[in-house]
């Protein structure tokens, strides 16, 4: 191996590691913000309303992200949407993820015994006071492990946004590759920074789990 | 709301009905529960005594009829209209805090300690400070003898334990009017007095219970009156004296109260 290429590209490669990592974050929060908000819509929702959210699921989950970020990105300026390629890659992760996320929840929804919610009106607490004190605590604990889950699967989908040229790290290690004729090193290091950021959300997901389920333990 | 004088029923129910789509689940109910009366509503699996609990704080809305508690429509904005209108949910919740529940199942939250269980609504409803409403709660929970385990979650309370938390959350809202569905139902035997001495402290104190139960013991030692329900109708409704006596004029409750007596029960 030649360490002396990392040396020359490490800056680059740790550019577009950075560059993943901010498409990951913003995309992945933006959908699971989006997700609950579909989810609650959903929920709590008149009936059209929950027609154009089932749709909107469904459309999204039956089709492959490069095909969702081509159109945004190279079909939005037909629509006036001209976006920058972090620009459109950010928005189509939100998009891509949003209708999983919102499935998480309404599963989350559903394993909530609605006998608590029952408790909870007797004693007079109004509805979003339920949802935030009662509901969400709870629904926690089934789906912590799902969303820590996906957002691990979402780490490697980034790599998708480097066919419409994000600077983003699967790129920056293709110039590599491609300018130094070397292939083994690059994508060692690609492998290992995408190690980097499933262990750390595993990390952070276990932690919220043992959050999550505290009062479960027994004394 | 306005204290109806204490002579007058302080729950009036008259010509209660209840459909699930097609299936009518209560018929034409008329009773009138006192002030500081226990009532226990004893039937067969599937009667309606459930049912008729829930049209009492709005959680089934009732279809026909009426309910009042202390001279107030409970859940509709008014009897006469056609259709009816639910009341807004701000004004169904000044209701219900004046209405306390109690479940077969308990429905603590399980995420929160005994005493944030019932301190909960003192600081959302009532709007306490969360010194208040943690001294509330202590008194509310050293009433049903439970001051030692205001600091553990429900998993870690046994079932009588967790019902008598679930009162404790109930009473600290000082509602004028406690619902009981089968309260003790979900108990292992051995744990199925301490709830019960529990109920019938606060009966002794005055507080007007209505209670399902199959506890006839408890029916027939601590009710003022039972109500016998059968397929959604009330068939009876006397002083336990007569309800349990060597021969009920009515043959739906003989044949009901029979497998009790089998057992020695009453
Ligand atoms: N949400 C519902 N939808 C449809 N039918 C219902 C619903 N709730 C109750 N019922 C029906 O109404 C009838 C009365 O039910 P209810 O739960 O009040 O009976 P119950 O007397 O409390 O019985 P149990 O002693 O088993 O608790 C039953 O036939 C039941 O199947
Ligand atoms: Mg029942």
């Amino acid at each position: 191996m030649e360490f002396d290429l990392f040396l020359r590209y490490g800056p680059a490669l740790l550019t577009g590691f950075g560059v993943t990592i901010l498409c990951w974050l913003v995309g992945s929060f933006g959908g699971l913000v989006l997700g609950f908000v579909l989810a609650c819509l959903y929920r709590y929702g008149p009936a059209p309303l929950r027609w154009v959210i089932y749709a909107y699921v469904e459309v999204i989950r039956g089709t492959p992200f490069m095909i969702q970020l081509f159109i945004l990105y190279y079909g939005g300026p037909h629509f006036g949407l001209l976006l920058s390629p972090i620009q459109a890659g950010i928005l189509s992760f939100i998009v891509y993820g949003s209708p999983y996320f919102s499935e998480i929840f309404r599963s989350g929804f559903n394993a909530v015994p609605h006998g608590q919610v029952e408790a909870a009106r007797c004693v007079g607490l109004s509805e979003g006071r339920i949802l935030r004190r009662i509901i969400l605590p709870q629904m926690l604990v089934p789906i912590t492990a799902p969303l820590t889950n996906f957002f691990i699967i979402l780490t490697k989908e980034t790599a998708i946004l480097s066919v419409v040229t994000v600077p983003e790290l699967l790129y920056e290690t293709q110039t590599m590759a491609a300018e130094t004729f070397t292939f083994v090193e690059p994508f060692l290091v690609l492998s290992l920074f995408y190690w980097l950021m499933v262990i750390g959300t595993s990390w952070v997901g276990a932690k919220a789990e043992a959050r999550v389920t505290r009062h479960l333990r027994k004394a | 709301m306005d204290e109806t004088p204490k002579d007058q029923p302080i729950i009036r129910i008259s010509g209660l009905c209840k459909y699930f789509d097609d299936f009518e689940a209560l018929r034409d109910i008329t009773l009138d529960v006192n002030r500081s009366e226990v009532l226990c509503l004893i039937g067969p699996s599937g009667s309606g005594k459930s049912t008729l609990l829930r049209c009492l704080n709005f959680l089934e809305a009732y279809d026909g009829g009426e309910v009042y508690l202390e001279g107030d429509l409970i859940g509709w904005r008014s009897a006469r209209e056609a259709p009816r209108r639910p009341l807004s949910s701000e004004k169904l919740r000044r209701q219900r805090q004046h209405i306390g529940m109690v479940f077969q199942q308990f429905n603590l939250w399980p995420h929160m300690t005994a005493l944030e269980n019932v301190a909960e609504a003192l600081m959302h409803v009532k709007g306490l400070s969360k010194s208040e409403a943690t001294t509330k709660a202590r008194a509310a929970l050293a009433k049903v003898n439970l001051s030692d385990k205001e600091k553990n979650y429900p998993a870690n309370l046994s079932g009588g334990q967790q019902q008598r938390v679930a009162i404790a959350r109930a009473i600290a809202m000082e509602p004028s009017v406690m619902l009981f569905d089968e309260p003790t139902s979900a108990l292992d035997p051995e744990l199925v007095g301490e709830v019960l001495s529990v109920m019938k402290e606060m009966a002794n104190e005055g507080m007007t219970m209505v209670v399902v139960t199959h506890e006839m013991g408890f029916a027939a030692h601590v009710a003022d009156r039972v109500a016998f329900l059968e397929e959604g109708r009330l068939v009876a409704c006397s002083p336990p004296s007569e309800i349990f006596g060597r021969e009920p004029d009515d043959p739906r409750v003989r044949a009901f109260l029979k497998t009790y007596r089998e057992r020695n029960v009453v």
